[in-house]
């Protein structure tokens, strides 16, 4: 990776560009340093977006859903670069043709984790920044992480969405920071039964947060999305298929069971769809495509 | 006096005859010795003859004994030289006398001076009938597995005794009758049936078109989801052996002792279980002389590996020449060996090292790391030699449990193995027909070539896959595979063609690279 292109730069508390809603932080760290380029601009419209490690294929799918309009919006999406939620908020912000800004528990010359060492340049490449508090060569530690937390919430001039977070999230933290300097935060439900949704489902319980399903929830006013499958003529068992996994997703066996058909024709059905870019498959659960989803929502 | 009686020496699945010449000298010091390279099986044969002539009530000589087992640089093993040792002793004290014809004689003793059951009886018929060795007198509950042989005379013998008072003539053994040589009728059946198990449908239909092709499978599924079961109800679909077959895979179990007393010949596919801790020789093949391993076991059959990821990697990597060859060669300084392994291999993953990734009620501890280095255990070439790959999903308890205990409900009835049998039946017809003239015996042995003249694919078929290509990313492996499947998959419906339905089902069974 050529780093090269990219220095490391420094920006101190007293500068013109320091982020200014880091001002707000009861300790806000002295000394930033970045790479790629900070500037007011880029926080003015800016959202952070977190959730758990574990992201499951709803987060991900929602991850997707929210960002493209945020993107369309021209809000900066900010997080914490670690896997699950994290990366999913980045990369599908950089997909869309969005700003996003990294937030490490490192120091900027450690990517950790290295399986994200290709997303780490791309969000250079397109135009975002990488920061840290922390020297160059700075190792994670367990404690760095939470303390990142705090300039992810604090940048984060439209509030903090949090997709999914479990019962001891870390995006908990962020959520707890973020409320104390007096940050909005969004949540957005999930099944009752998931493990990851637990953290998400308590803080629109409890009223700490407010719940999304989308984005005008969080932007406000009405946003338009393509209608891209609108014209897709189904067949019958199509139709079937796409109306049982508009509710939930399912199994090539439970699909058998819910239509009666045989297997044969489930499966060759199902490759049907999947080519046509009806519905999506992950680790042998089908889902309804995240464009098909789009449009039965507006 | 000097006797010199016939036997035999297996050197992988070749028989060499083996030459027993035995001297007893009444001169010199007593003494009893085996040369010519015997193992320690063999060796110990001086104690069981001693014993079992003396419980015989035969005196044992006091004299100088020698027996010489020729050829005398070939490694010899096992017990069945306790009967030619024997005889050999008991001839040249004048005690019997040896039939004049060429015989075989071959089996271990008891103690007692009976015979008891010894391996490789069915690679000696062989041989005999290829050496025009007139008479096989081997132990009585081994003597089924030579019955198929026709040529030969088959004495089944029980008694070191009886076959005393056979060479003298005062009492004849028994020949093997042409009617205990009707082709045996083996009652083997498969543990379970399919229609005993609930769901599932993709998982059997797999099982249907690995079973029809011959292609392997790669089940994935956390814990408990019946993957072990699926693969245990394999068996009861595929079709039995054919002769030839039959001839292939009973030589393997005669010569590893599989075959159990009073077996005969082999009529059933073989399904061999291995668990991840069996040793590379115990796989593969190993020792000195080479053995067969489990895939030689499995040859015309089913090798199911459970929990393939725990595998060693070395292992996993050993097993792709012979996937790929049908065959695997074992090289030892003393001369290379191979067997038959042409084997339809069944696998099962958990899709991480806890295996509740996929599992909707329970959670899963490991971290990402963890699992992508469980699943890269099983990347590459090895992936690329398994045509179907299905996940095989947890079935919740309340979906099994209230149909089987209400009255009201009536379980939904499954298809049989038997059902299914039949169109797999309609399918290797299928195959037979196509490959007569070929060394091929199933859809999953065709190689590139093969596939361009036998897999004839409609214009959408065609249209359909290139789209999948492009879509999935597939690899032109992956491309060759699916062609193979689908070809299964029209033989199971019964057509020359390859239609786009065919296609379209085959792709549920591709091997789906996960992303990032």
């Amino acid at each position: 990776m050529n780093l090269a292109k990219y220095p490391i730069k420094e920006v101190n508390f007293e500068d013109k560009n320091y982020p200014a809603g880091l001002k707000e932080l009861k300790k806000p760290p002295k000394k930033l340093f970045y790479r790629g380029n900070i500037d007011q601009k880029l926080f003015e419209k800016s959202l952070a977006i977190v959730g758990t490690r574990r992201a499951t294929q709803y987060g991900r799918q929602v991850t997707e859903k929210l960002t493209a309009a945020l993107v369309t919006a021209k809000v900066t999406i900010i997080s914490g670069f670690m896997y699950g939620i994290d990366t999913e908020a980045h990369r599908q912000c950089l997909e869309y043709g969005g700003r996003t800004v990294a937030v490490l528990g490192s120091g900027l010359n450690i990517i950790y984790p290295p399986e994200n060492e290709a997303l780490y340049e791309q969000i250079l490449a397109k135009k975002g920044a990488i920061m840290a508090e922390y020297p160059a060569d700075t190792q994670p530690q367990l404690w760095t992480f939470p303390q990142r937390n705090r300039l992810v919430a604090a940048l984060a001039s439209l509030g903090v969405l949090i997709i999914e977070a479990g019962a001891k999230s870390g995006s908990l933290i962020t959520s707890r920071l973020a409320r104390q300097l007096g940050r909005k935060i969004f949540a957005v439900p999930g099944p009752i039964t998931a493990a990851t949704s637990i953290g998400t489902n308590l803080l629109i319980k409890t009223h700490q947060a407010k719940m999304v399903t989308e984005v005008t929830d969080i932007l406000g006013g009405k946003i338009e999305s393509p209608n891209l499958f609108a014209d897709q003529k189904l067949t019958g068992l199509e139709a079937k298929i796409s109306q049982l996994l508009a509710s939930e997703p399912l199994m090539a066996d439970e699909l058998v069971k819910a239509t009666g058909e045989n297997i044969v024709n489930v499966s060759k059905t199902l490759s049907l769809m999947s080519l046509k870019g009806l519905i999506e498959e992950v680790s042998g659960k089908f889902y309804l495509a995240r464009a098909t989803l789009r449009t039965s929502s507006s | 006096m000097l006797t010199k009686v016939l036997s035999a020496a297996h050197f992988g699945l070749e028989t060499i005859p083996v030459e027993v010449e035995v001297n007893v000298a009444k001169k010199g010091f007593p003494g009893f010795s085996i040369i010519g390279l015997p193992n320690k099986a063999v060796e110990e044969a001086k104690e069981r003859v001693r014993t079992a002539l003396v419980n015989s009530g035969i005196d044992f000589p006091e004299a100088k004994i020698i027996v010489n087992l020729a050829p005398a640089d070939i490694p010899k093993e096992g017990s069945c030289y306790d009967l030619p040792i024997a005889i050999g002793i008991l001839n040249s004290l004048g005690l019997t006398r040896l039939p004049a014809e060429k015989s075989f004689f071959y089996g271990e003793l008891s103690l007692d001076g009976s015979l008891r059951h010894t391996k490789g009886v069915f690679l000696l018929a062989l041989a005999a009938g290829a050496l025009q060795v007139k008479n096989l007198f081997v132990p009585a509950l081994s003597a089924n597995e030579a019955a198929v042989i026709k040529k030969v005379n088959i004495y089944p013998v029980k008694h070191l005794q009886q076959l005393l008072a056979h060479l003298l003539q005062t009492e004849p053994i028994q020949k093997l009758s042409p009617a205990d040589r009707a082709k045996p009728q083996s009652s083997l059946e498969a543990e379970f049936d399919f229609r005993e198990i609930l769901g599932q449908d993709q998982a059997k239909r797999a099982l249907e078109i690995a079973a029809a092709g011959g292609h392997n499978l790669l089940m994935q599924g956390p814990p408990g989801s019946g993957k072990t079961m699926l693969a245990r109800a394999l068996p009861g679909i595929l079709p039995d052996l054919n002769d030839q077959e039959s001839l292939e895979v009973t030589k393997i179990y005669s010569v590893t002792g599989n075959i159990p007393p009073g077996g005969s010949l082999i009529t059933k596919r073989p399904f061999r279980a291995i668990h991840h801790t069996a040793t590379r020789a115990g796989l593969i093949g190993g020792g000195a002389p080479p053995h067969p391993g489990e895939i030689s076991l499995a040859h015309c059959g089913v090798l199911f590996l459970d929990e393939l990821p725990e595998f060693s990697r070395s292992d996993l990597e050993a097993l792709r020449q012979p996937l790929e060859d049908g065959t695997v060669s074992l090289s030892r300084a003393s001369g290379s060996v191979t067997f038959p392994a042409q084997f339809t291999l069944i696998a099962a993953a958990n899709p991480c090292p806890c295996g509740f990734l996929t599992d909707p009620q329970k959670e899963c501890h490991c971290t990402p790391r963890q699992i992508q280095n469980y699943q890269s255990r099983l990347s590459g070439p090895l992936l690329d030699r398994i045509d179907l790959h299905i996940n095989v999903p947890a079935v919740p308890v309340e979906r099994i449990i209230p149909n089987r205990i209400s009255s009201q409900t009536k379980p939904p009835r499954a298809e049989s193995s038997k059902q299914i049998k039949k169109r797999v039946l309609v399918a290797r017809r299928r195959q037979t027909k196509r490959f007569a003239k070929l060394p091929l015996h199933t859809n999953a042995e065709m190689k590139n070539k093969h596939i361009e003249k036998f897999c004839v694919l409609s214009d959408p078929a065609y249209q359909l896959l290139k789209q999948a290509m492009n879509s999935y990313h597939l690899s032109t492996r992956a491309f060759f595979r699916l062609i193979k499947v689908s070809r299964t998959i029209a033989d199971l419906a019964d057509n020359e063609k390859i239609d786009h339905s065919h296609v379209a089902e085959a792709l549920q069974y591709r091997l789906r690279v996960p992303e990032k």
